[in-house]
């Protein structure tokens, strides 16, 4: 082998490593959302190894998400390869995966943003595409806390107004 | 008054000692972190009783015993430990100790003990507290597996920071919602500790680890990470954070490299830095019962810092690892 194929090589192996331990969920799904790739933040959080979910379709593993729904959301990655999204403030998880701390956070369940991104091939085609779960639980239970504030404060100026 | 004294290494053990005492008896608590502490505080007269755990650093339970014995100290001892052998139960009656209380204690026995011996009047109902202990061969692997985590977990450090770790034995229990809050309004009560937390989780399994470091050490963790310059509350929380991320990794690989899973860990957060402690424990009353806790206190050689670090393990983790345990006790 010569050592440019060799570089090439080990370079690919850190950037799937890369992949394999970043702090994100990261999944590959093709046309008829069979699952392409599962990292290692999917593999922690769901108890599924990349094994198991080779090749199944996602809805067979994740009976709770919506077909229909799912596929209209990524219909546009796939034919005008846009992104698309899902926040956590319209729909709070996608994966029902606990809270990153058990223990000493408020949260039962981990609040996600999602990001569909379109995966273009060699021959300009989107065949696959990629879906991003970002853990946005710290973020959700600070601004439910702020607005739990907010909430008992004006109703103690009411009481405080009507009072006077 | 009267006056208990609870000599035990471990926090969480002394903090559970505490709970199950009797709640209407008015007594002075005092609490030693080993032998040479309880005969101090013997010395000074807090401890007309003495709840003593046998394994600790420094001075274990029978040297204590032995120097009751030698210093004619006026005390009633009852030991209170996990070690379960029939010979430990001989030798501590031999010293000179009135019972043997098995860990984790439970209120009842307790209250059974003391009233047995006139420590306290007659017997009162007792809170239904009990829950299946910890099955000893479970918590002697969980023990082991902890050992020999610490055991690189320690080499790890020697090496990279140059300084001798001493390497305690860990304390395995299991241990309740309510011992745990305790813990932690102890550290928001006591400003000079901080604590640091992680979440981490792997397939089955998941938990936190708790770091608690006392900020008077902060100026050793400082020379030990080669920091110079001025240590501002900033660069504080910083030396904080990156100490705790170091005991936590290298412990946390070392159990997970064992058990043949990897886990992901969360970004660390300081414990009651943005949110009050007490906050917190109001919140999440009703998530969880109980936790396996994984204690382990770390000394360094030459420095007088003392690191907690606790490993907790929600109790749905349990099958699992004890799954994954079993496998190991299999291959021995």
């Amino acid at each position: 082998m010569s050592n440019d194929a060799l570089d090439d090589m080990l370079e690919f192996h850190w950037i799937i490593d890369m992949l394999q331990t970043v702090d994100v969920g990261i999944v590959v799904l093709d046309r008829e959302f069979k699952i392409k790739m599962w990292n290692g933040f999917m593999e922690s959080h769901s108890g599924k190894l990349p094994s198991e979910v080779r090749d199944q379709s996602l809805f067979s593993l994740f009976p709770d998400i919506n077909r229909d729904w799912f596929a209209q959301k990524a219909k546009p990655v796939f034919e005008l390869k846009t992104r698309a999204f899902m926040l956590w403030e319209q729909r709070p998880y996608l994966f029902k995966f606990s809270n990153y701390r058990p223990i000493t956070s408020s949260e039962q369940f981990m609040y996600q943003n999602i990001i569909l991104a379109p995966l273009v091939s060699a021959t300009g085609k989107v065949d696959n595409i990629s879906m991003m779960i970002y853990d946005m639980t710290d973020i959700a239970s600070g601004k439910k806390q702020l607005e739990a504030l907010q909430v008992t404060q004006s109703e103690a100026q009411e009481r405080g107004s009507r009072g006077s | 008054m009267f006056s208990v004294l609870i000599c035990d290494d471990s926090l969480v053990a002394r903090k559970q000692v505490a709970k199950c005492l009797p709640q209407d008896w008015e007594v002075a608590i005092h609490f030693a972190k080993h032998g040479g502490e309880a005969i101090e505080a013997l010395k000074a007269g807090k401890g007309q009783v003495l709840l003593l755990d046998l394994n600790m650093p420094e001075m274990d339970g029978y040297q204590t015993l032995e120097a009751i014995g030698q210093l004619g100290l006026k005390t009633s001892v009852i030991v209170v430990s996990g070690d379960v052998q029939p010979e430990a139960h001989e030798r501590v009656k031999k010293l000179g100790a009135l019972e043997f209380i098995r860990k984790p204690v439970n209120a009842e026995e307790l209250l059974a003990v003391l009233s047995k011996h006139g420590l306290i009047d007659g017997p009162e109902e007792a809170p239904e507290t009990e829950f299946s202990p910890l099955d000893p061969d479970i918590r002697d692997c969980y023990q082991e597996i902890t050992n020999i985590a610490m055991g690189r977990a320690g080499d790890h450090l020697a090496r990279t920071l140059n300084v001798f770790v001493h390497l305690p034995i860990p304390n395995v229990n299991l241990i309740e919602v309510s011992e745990l809050h305790m813990l932690l309004s102890d550290i928001d009560n006591h400003e000079r500790v901080s604590a640091v937390c992680q979440g981490f989780v792997g397939p089955g399994v998941q938990g936190e680890a708790l770091c608690i470091l006392s900020d008077s050490s902060l100026e050793d963790v400082a020379k030990i990470l080669n920091i110079t310059g001025e240590v501002d509350d900033q660069k504080q929380l910083e030396l904080l954070m990156d100490a705790a991320s170091i005991l936590i990794g290298t412990c946390l690989s070392g159990i997970a490299e064992q058990l043949d899973i990897s886990f992901a860990q969360g970004q660390p957060v300081v414990l009651g830095q943005h949110r009050n402690i007490t906050e917190i424990i109001a919140t999440n009353k009703l998530k969880w019962k109980r936790t396996l806790a994984i204690e382990i206190s770390y000394g360094l050689e030459g420095y007088q810092t003392v690191c907690e670090l606790l490993l907790l393990f929600t109790e749905s983790s349990m099958e699992t690892l004890n799954y994954k345990l079993a496998h190991l006790l299999e291959d021995f």
